[in-house]
């Protein structure tokens, strides 16, 4: 799966996830919005919600990915900084899931 | 002898119907004669007194008749059906060291055999003890490994002394089951008839109420629910039925109201009962009420860290393979989280069910019932998964009536919860499953 899959893959996670978030929390679709820490506008339950909603996406498209789990967690930078460090962490994981 | 009040009232009765079994009615008159033919055949037959006995059946007359004989014989007597598996079987009569089995087949032909070994058990030894028979249930939580709840039959039966109503009643919950065994002393100690549905479908046990004339339904919330989505209650005359007796989980709200609309002339009673204090007499707030009054002689309840607590004269004596639950001052931690006004009660879930989400606390019943609200819902089971942002998240899976795409589906679900729910009751992961979510004993499963 390419980047720019994977980039429209995130954004229908935000497509779903929007609508239920307070209209001032909402995220825009575009590779710099910012995801979780300092100054983004999704709390923990929002960020938990869009990675979910990611993660079945991923599914539906035969890939099996855990991305919320320790190793995430334990990063030296965190992949849900940004629209984009998100996609860039996906695609290592795909990347290494091929390799292994 | 503990059986003496039950067996003098089985007489007065005389020809009255006691059980209904395979379409045929069976009298009080027989059952009793029945009971009188074990005791000699159990004595003959050299069963010590005071043996542990399983006694392998279905409700079925003969079943019924054995039960109270072996009661009378002073056994130790351990109820299993013959739907669990031989490894089960085999599992349960080594935790119960039972020393004899009975079987009871589909002809209701009962066969007596000693299994060898001996009971040395502390709880085995203070029945001894007192002289009193046993029974043995074994609690099959839908979760973790199955207790042994060992009871002082004697005491259990005095809950049955004071005679009620005589109902025609159908027996749906197992032989094997503290609600099982509640509805058949409950109906024969007040010369009511006890009708065996063996289909145990809903439209088996409409059937089964229209054909047999029943009066009384206890049952599960699950079962009622099942009912609804089969449609069935327009097929069947239930022009006999005055009660529904539910327990054993919480009522979702969606279902009684649909009920009620449904059966306007029933009255809904909201039983509970657990396998280690026996069932407790209540009285639902108003038939459309999820509030209700628990106890009655015997018993009292109160709240600890909002978690429910009985004391009850005929709780159980311990568990055989587990450590006691009761507290220091003898108050049994049922680990029901309730919410109380005043004299009522209302039951949220269990505590072990509950979902932490970030500190938050969710129960699923909560969320299921307005899950189920939404259009082209069949059923829907909440639980928790772990998630290392947030430690758990709620998670649904539902049923669906008609095929509907996932994301869409998933996206309509969460905005219908995020409506009406607090933020973090909403649904973080949502699976659309084709499977049942019960058990086969019509509970709901609540497991990721």
């Amino acid at each position: 799966m390419d980047r720019s899959a994977i980039l429209n893959l995130i954004y229908a996670a935000i497509d779903e996830v929007n609508p239920t978030l307070p209209p001032d929390r909402r995220i825009d679709k575009s590779p710099e919005t910012q995801l979780f820490g300092r100054g983004s506008r999704l709390d923990s339950l929002g960020l938990v919600n869009l990675v979910v909603a990611t993660e079945a996406r991923l599914a539906e498209s035969g890939l099996a990915v855990a991305l919320a789990d320790e190793r995430a967690m334990s990063q030296k930078q965190s992949p849900f900084r940004t629209v984009e460090t998100l996609c860039d962490y996906i695609a290592l994981t795909l990347q290494e899931g091929e390799l292994g | 002898m503990p059986i003496d009040f039950l067996l003098e009232r089985f007489a007065a009765c005389g020809d009255a119907d006691a059980i209904v079994w395979n379409d045929r009615a069976y009298s009080y008159r027989w059952l009793l004669n029945r009971i009188r033919h074990w005791r000699h055949h159990i004595a003959e037959t050299g069963v010590p007194e005071h043996a542990n006995v399983a006694l392998v059946a279905d409700f079925s007359p003969n079943a019924a008749a054995l039960l109270l004989a072996l009661a009378g014989h002073g056994c130790v007597v351990l109820p299993m059906t013959p739907a669990i598996s031989e490894s089960k079987q085999e599992e349960y009569l080594a935790l119960g060291e039972c020393t004899w089995r009975v079987r009871i087949g589909a002809d209701d032909e009962a066969g007596l055999e000693a299994l060898g070994g001996e009971s040395r058990h502390e709880l085995f030894g203070m029945l001894k003890a007192s002289g009193h028979p046993g029974l043995v249930l074994f609690s099959s939580g839908s979760t973790g490994k199955s207790k042994g709840v060992v009871h002082d039959f004697e005491q259990l039966l005095e809950n049955y002394r004071k005679p009620r109503a005589a109902l025609r009643t159908i027996a749906f919950l197992l032989f094997d089951h503290i609600g099982g065994i509640n509805t058949m002393l409950h109906t024969l100690a007040s010369g009511g008839c006890l009708i065996v549905a063996d289909d145990r479908s809903p439209d088996g046990v409409l059937d089964a109420i229209a054909r047999h004339r029943a009066e009384l339904l206890p049952t599960s919330p699950t079962f009622l629910n099942l009912v609804l989505l089969s449609d069935a209650i327009r097929r069947h005359d239930l022009s006999s039925l005055k009660v529904i007796a539910y327990a054993t989980e919480p009522m979702p709200e969606t279902t009684l109201a649909r009920l009620r609309e449904l059966l306007p002339g029933v009255r809904f009673h909201q039983n509970y009962g657990l396998s280690e204090v026996g069932i407790l007499r209540s009285k639902s707030e108003s038939s459309d009420s999820l509030w209700v009054q628990v106890g009655g002689e015997g018993y009292e309840t109160r709240v600890v860290d909002g978690v429910l607590q009985i004391k009850a004269q005929s709780a159980m004596l311990g568990y055989l393979n587990a450590p006691s639950p009761f507290t220091e001052d003898g108050w049994f931690v049922t680990g029901d989280v309730v919410e109380r006004k005043g004299d009522y009660f209302r039951f949220l879930g269990r505590q072990s069910e509950l979902i932490n989400v970030g500190g938050e606390k969710v129960y699923p019943a909560e969320v299921e019932n307005v899950v189920r609200t939404l259009e082209n819902v069949a059923e829907a089971v909440v639980y928790g998964e772990k998630n290392p942002i947030l430690g758990n998240i709620v998670c649904a899976r539902v049923t669906l009536v008609e095929p509907e795409d996932r994301a869409a589906f998933t996206a309509r679900l969460k905005q219908h919860c995020a409506a009406v729910l607090k933020r973090h009751q909403v649904p973080v992961k949502v699976e659309i499953t084709a499977g049942p979510q019960h058990t086969d004993r019509f509970k709901k499963v609540r497991i990721p």
